[in-house]
């Protein structure tokens, strides 16, 4: 069992408790912690009690839906009352919130088992994982690799099946980074469709909550849930709610899909760029319309995308920058460049952006989707700090979010699901990005996608 | 193209009175004058009607 549909059919039809599902999910946490470290906190008591409510609810009649009764993890930057969350910060390594934060909430009402706290990038700053003061996450396909950041935590514990929807949140590739990494499915949603409330920010204009999942009907699921207005997050956008949950049998027909001429094809491992183009194939032949497309021009993005995290990021932590020892050499680096920016800058970098939408929404005028590689690379070593395409080296982290970054700049929804194995055995992944709002689409094709291309799941950890 | 002028970073952050270590600075120069390089041409296609992305919302205003 690896989805949360097969999980939620199980509970119902009693052929598993809740109660059981959920020490199944403990004795494997047990099992797999000491290789993959992917838990800060693993939750138990609160697991167990929860499970116990959960079945004594359906016997009852109470059904709270899809996730009632499954067990879930929370990216450990997702306050959980009497809980302890630490950002992965030595800053915060003790601190226990009086308070839910709106992700939590939703997912206690609607009946979800929270089974642990995973583990992250130092408060959320990086793509590895590789954390200074808990220890490096480490990827399930093989444990000498990074499992992608910074929900690298939430990538390994969906793609060792110790959760079957892991939270995690994606400021520059947060998400999808360690989806691509892991074998998992990853969603960002659209700026402002999930709330941001209680939960530690890094880039605020940036940052967004989305699931990872062993399906894309399971990451569905979780969007429809953790959709919603919110009035304590300024960001948070009024929307009918949706169903976000693709049919049985999804279609791309018709569908217009735009590949990318330019960016996305440049300095692509020859691995990743095959199984793309071959995925592409995939998806004509299912009866998509094929586009080549001219992308707006994405380094630029990226770099306006850097200098609003360095500044947002900066501007949250300058009055701990004092304790330079409490941050990691990396994440203490980037504190500082955020600190030498000129307001004017990140000023103007907001007023880039706005141009930048308003190209890339004439661009979806002529596409639904845009689909690209998640990541120009499989999964770095851990330590690995150059990484190698066509003879060139480039630092591992901006290869990572090359080409993600520049979608939360747009605030665009966008989508990582798996597609196959390079020649070591490693993940290779797809993204599917959409217009604002347009969740339906993209999980819609990302459904289609992968019933067409069975990717084979679950890992036993090497 | 024109080239572009590097900012002193370790003038800047002097100037600012920012207690970052000379060796620090060191190592984030090269991130910082590539991200300079890319970046300040793109600030000459703004003009006095380019708005800012981000808006204040007043109580009371549409969510």
């Amino acid at each position: 069992m690896r989805t949360i549909t097969e999980a939620a059919a199980a509970i119902r039809t009693r052929s598993i408790s809740s109660l059981e599902l959920t020490q199944q999910c403990l004795r494997l946490i047990e099992k797999s912690e000491p290789k993959l470290n992917a838990f800060l906190t693993v939750t138990a008591e609160h697991a167990l009690a929860q499970a116990k409510t959960a079945d004594e609810e359906l016997a009852r009649g109470v059904d709270r839906g899809p996730l009632h009764g499954v067990p879930v993890s929370l990216k450990d930057l997702f306050r959980t009352k009497g809980i302890k969350t630490t950002a992965g910060s030595l800053l915060y390594k003790d601190y226990v919130p009086d308070f839910d934060c709106a992700v939590t909430e939703k997912l206690n009402a609607a009946g979800a088992v929270m089974i642990g706290k995973t583990g992250l990038h130092e408060l959320a700053y990086g793509v590895t994982s590789n954390n200074p003061h808990f220890g490096p996450v480490r990827n399930p396909w093989n444990t000498e690799s990074v499992p992608g950041g910074s929900s690298g935590g939430a990538g390994a514990s969906i793609a060792s099946g110790t959760s079957f929807l892991a939270m995690g949140s994606d400021t520059g590739g947060s998400i999808r980074i360690p989806a691509a990494f892991c074998g998992t499915v990853g969603l960002k949603p659209t700026f402002g469709l999930v709330s941001r409330y209680g939960t530690f920010a890094l880039g605020s204009s940036l940052d967004h909550m989305g699931p990872l999942t062993a399906s894309v009907r399971d990451a569905a699921i979780g969007l429809t849930i953790l959709q919603g207005a919110d009035a304590r997050d300024d960001f948070s956008v009024s929307r009918p709610a949706e169903n976000y949950i693709p049919p049985q049998h999804a279609t791309i027909k018709g569908l217009r899909i735009g590949v990318p001429a330019n960016f996305y094809t440049d300095r692509i491992a020859p691995a990743v760029m095959a199984q793309f183009r071959k995925t592409v194939q995939l998806a004509a032949g299912l009866g998509a319309q094929v586009e080549v497309v001219t992308v707006p021009d994405i380094a630029a993005l990226n770099a306006i995308g850097r200098v609003i995290l360095l500044s947002e990021a900066s501007a949250l932590y300058e009055k701990l920058s004092a304790q330079r020892e409490k941050f990691g050499a990396d994440v203490l680096a980037l504190i500082d460049q955020g600190r030498l920016l000129p307001a004017t800058d990140y000023v103007n970098a907001q007023r880039l952006r706005r141009i930048f939408v308003n190209k890339f929404l004439e661009l979806f005028q002529t596409i639904d989707v845009l689909l690209t590689p998640t990541a120009p690379t499989g999964a770095p070593k851990i330590g690995q700090a150059l990484v190698t395409i066509d003879g060139t080296e480039e630092d591992t982290r901006l290869a990572a979010t090359r080409l993600v970054r520049g979608i939360n700049v747009l605030g665009f929804p966008a989508l990582s699901i798996p597609t196959g194995l390079d020649e070591g055995g490693m993940p290779l992944s797809l993204q599917i990005v959409g217009r604002p709002f347009a969740e339906a689409t993209i999980l819609n094709a990302g459904a289609a996608l992968e019933d067409a291309i069975q990717f084979p799941g679950l890992v036993q950890t090497q | 193209m024109a080239s572009i002028a590097m900012k002193n970073w370790k003038q800047i952050a002097l100037a600012n009175g920012l207690d970052i270590p000379v060796a620090d600075l060191d190592k984030i120069t090269p991130s910082l004058d590539g991200l300079e390089a890319t970046f300040r041409p793109l600030t000459a296609q703004l003009n006095e009607a380019s708005e800012s992305s981000l808006l204040i919302r007043l109580p009371g205003s549409p969510q």
